[in-house]
C-alpha cells in the first residue's frame, strides 16, 4: 500500500473535522476526494501533508508511520502536494519557484537549474522562466505550483483544488499534463476537487466525505448515483423528492 | 576541481545580472579603488570609509533581513562582540589584529544561533522587538561588567606608523583600502551565498513559509542559520571599528541607533538586492556626515535627523523595496 490512513481523527476545540476516516491508496493509483463545502478535505490534506496534527489515528506512507510529521519531513519523505489558494514565491521568477522544489534532493545549483528547466518544459512553461509567476494568469500559476511539487520528486502527489478557478479549457489542458507526469514520473496521485467533471474524469476511484465522516467509497460512476451522495450535496428533500 | 572551479565562478561571476549592473559595478570599483588620490581632505576619506563600513554591515544585514525577509533590530550586538573581540584580545594578550578577527566572528555567530532559537518563536514586528531587546542588555551588561572596561570602554595601545600586525596606520588611506578589502570579501560572501541552495531556501521562506516547508524546507532552522550567519557577519565590521577609532565603548558600538541605521541602510537602498547595501550606504552615510555638520553650524540641529526620517518614511510608504526597486521598475518599463 502506498497510503494508509487508519482511524484519524481531528479536532478543532470540540469542533470534529475528521472523525473516524480510514482509506488505503495503491501504488500508481489516481484517488479522488470530493464532498461538499466543510466536509473536512482540506483538514484530511493538511493532516496527512503534516500542517495539521492528528488527534488521532494513524498515517502510514509505504508501511512507515509518519503521522505528526513536519510538512518538510513528509515532503522528503516522497509526498508533495499543492495548496487550494495559490501560494508561490513572488519575488522569485518561475525557474527559481521550481528550482527550490529541485534543492530537496539536491545541494547542487546546475542540477537543481537542470532539472527546473526540464520540469517547464513538461509544463509547456519554458517561455516563462524568467517571469516573476505573479504577473502571469491563474493557470500558469497553478502549473508553477505543480512544477515545483514534481521537482521535489515525490512518489505520491496531492493535488488540493487544481481546477479551483480554471475555464474548461484550462482545466481540459491541466488534466492532459496530469496524465501525462503521472506516466512519466511514475507518481500516485490523491486530489480533492470542487469541479465535478475534473474528479470524476480523472479519479479511479473516489472517496466521499461529508460533515467530517467518510460516508462511501468506490469507482466514480457508481458512486454519483448513490442516494446519500446526492443527499450530501443536494439535500435530504431533494434526493427523496427525485 | 570542477567543484574548486564552480565555487569560484559562483563567488566571483555576476553573469547571471544585466549587463548594466555588471557595468555599474566595475564603475563603483574603479571610483573606491583611486578615491582616496582624488579626494585629499580628511573629512571626505573619512565619510568615504564610513560609507565602505556601512556598506558592509549592510551586507551582513541583507542576509537576514533582505534576503530572509526577517528585519532584525539588534545588529549592533554583533558588531560590539567583533569590536570587544579585537579590543580586548590586543589589549590583553596581544594579538595581533587578524587572529582576534575569527573569535569576533565565532562568538557572534554563537550567541546569534542561541538566541534565535527562543527569538524565531516570534513572528514579525514581534520578532524585531525581541532582536532589539536582546542587543539592548547586551549594551547594558557591556556597561555593566568590569572585565570589558564598563561604560569607560577599551582603549588601544597606539602604535606608530604602519603596522600591519595590529591594523593600525598613521594616514586614512592604508585604512581606505583596509576597509575595502574586508568589504569586498564581504560581498563576494553574499554574492555566492545568494546563489547557494541555502540562499534559495532563505528566500522560498521569506516569500511563503507553508510553500517552502511543502518543498522540503525546515523553515525553523532555514531561519536559525541564516540569523546566525548574519550575526558572524556583523562582527568583521566591528574589529575594523576596534582598530579604526582606537577606542570603543558600549555607546559607540553597540547603540540602538546603529542597529537602526544597518537596517534602514539596506531598507533605503533595497533590501534583497546585493546592491541595496551599498546604494542605502552612499545615500545616508554623506547626508548623514555633510548635512548634519553643515546644518549643525548654522546652528539648525535636528533639522537633518527630520530630514533623515523624511526620507525613511517616504521610502518605507511608498517603494517598500528601495531606492534599487524604483531603479528596477524604471528599467522594465524602458524595455518594454
Amino acid at each position: 500500500m502506498m497510503l494508509e490512513v487508519k482511524n484519524l481523527v481531528k479536532e478543532f476545540g470540540g469542533l470534529v473535522a475528521n472523525g473516524d476516516i480510514s482509506f488505503a491508496l495503491r501504488q500508481g493509483e489516481i484517488l479522488g476526494l470530493i464532498g461538499p463545502n466543510g466536509a473536512g478535505k482540506s483538514t484530511l490534506f493538511n493532516c496527512i501533508a503534516g500542517y495539521y496534527k492528528p488527534t488521532g489515528g494513524e498515517i502510514l506512507f509505504e508501511g512507515k508511520d509518519i503521522t505528526g510529521w513536519s510538512p518538510h519531513q513528509v515532503t522528503r519523505e516522497g509526498i508533495a502536494r499543492t495548496f487550494q489558494g495559490i501560494k508561490i514565491m513572488p519575488n522569485l521568477t518561475v525557474e527559481e519557484n521550481v528550482m527550490i522544489g529541485a534543492f530537496c534532493r539536491t545541494g547542487d545549483r546546475q542540477v537543481a537549474q537542470k532539472e527546473a528547466r526540464g520540469i517547464l518544459d513538461l509544463m509547456g512553461l519554458t517561455g516563462e522562466a524568467e517571469a516573476f509567476p505573479t504577473g502571469l494568469p491563474i493557470a500558469a500559476q497553478k502549473r508553477i505550483e505543480l512544477a515545483r511539487a514534481i521537482a521535489t520528486k515525490p512518489r505520491l502527489l496531492m493535488l488540493d483544488e487544481m481546477a479551483a478557478g480554471l475555464n474548461p479549457l484550462e482545466t481540459k489542458e491541466i488534466i492532459q499534463i496530469l496524465q501525462k507526469i503521472k506516466e512519466e514520473k511514475k507518481l500516485t496521485l490523491f486530489l480533492t476537487e470542487h469541479v465535478m467533471e475534473f474528479i470524476m474524469t480523472v479519479s479511479e476511484r473516489v472517496i466521499v466525505m461529508a460533515a467530517g465522516k467518510k460516508i462511501t467509497e468506490g469507482p466514480p460512476v457508481e458512486v454519483a448515483r448513490q442516494e446519500k451522495v446526492i443527499e450530501a450535496y443536494l439535500g435530504e428533500r431533494y434526493a427523496k423528492g427525485r | 576541481m570542477v567543484r574548486l572551479r564552480q565555487l569560484l565562478i559562483d563567488i566571483f561571476s555576476f553573469r547571471d545580472r544585466p549587463r548594466f549592473e555588471r557595468i555599474g559595478f566595475l564603475i563603483f570599483i574603479l571610483i573606491v579603488l583611486i578615491f582616496p588620490w582624488m579626494v585629499t581632505s580628511a573629512y571626505g576619506r573619512a565619510v568615504m570609509i564610513k560609507f565602505l563600513l556601512f556598506a558592509l554591515f549592510g551586507l551582513g544585514w541583507n542576509l537576514i533581513g533582505g534576503y530572509g525577509g526577517q528585519v532584525d533590530l539588534g545588529q549592533a550586538k554583533n558588531v560590539g562582540f567583533g569590536a570587544y573581540a579585537t579590543a580586548l584580545m590586543i589589549v590583553w594578550w596581544k594579538v595581533p589584529f587578524w587572529i582576534t578577527v575569527i573569535p569576533g566572528i565565532v562568538i557572534a555567530a554563537a550567541e546569534s544561533f542561541v538566541v534565535a532559537y527562543p527569538m524565531f518563536r516570534l513572528k514579525g514586528h514581534y520578532f524585531a522587538i525581541a532582536t532589539l531587546c536582546v542587543a539592548l542588555v547586551w549594551k547594558e551588561l557591556f556597561i555593566f561588567w568590569d572585565w570589558t572596561g564598563g561604560a569607560r570602554g577599551v582603549e588601544l595601545p597606539i602604535r606608530s606608523g604602519v603596522d600591519f600586525v595590529y591594523m593600525q596606520f598613521n594616514s586614512p588611506i592604508y585604512y581606505h583600502y583596509f576597509i575595502l578589502f574586508l568589504f569586498l570579501m564581504q560581498f563576494f560572501f553574499v554574492n555566492w551565498f545568494r546563489k547557494s541552495k541555502l540562499g534559495y531556501e532563505v528566500q522560498a521562506v521569506r516569500d511563503n513559509e507553508d510553500a517552502a516547508a511543502s518543498l522540503g524546507i525546515n523553515v525553523y532552522r532555514t531561519k536559525v542559520i541564516n540569523y546566525t550567519i548574519a550575526g558572524g557577519l556583523g562582527a568583521l565590521g566591528g574589529s575594523f571599528m576596534a582598530v579604526y577609532y582606537l577606542y570603543i565603548d558600549p555607546d559607540a558600538v553597540m547603540p540602538l541607533d546603529l542597529s537602526i541605521l544597518i537596517a534602514m541602510t539596506v531598507m533605503v537602498g533595497g533590501a534583497g538586492s546585493i546592491w541595496g547595501p551599498i546604494i542605502g550606504a552612499a545615500i545616508l552615510i554623506p547626508l548623514d556626515m555633510y548635512l548634519g555638520a553643515w546644518l549643525g553650524a548654522q546652528k539648525r540641529l535636528g533639522i537633518d535627523f527630520m530630514i533623515y526620517a523624511m526620507i525613511m518614511m517616504v521610502i518605507a510608504a511608498k517603494e517598500p523595496k528601495g531606492i534599487w526597486g524604483i531603479i528596477e521598475r524604471v528599467r522594465k518599463k524602458r524595455t518594454r
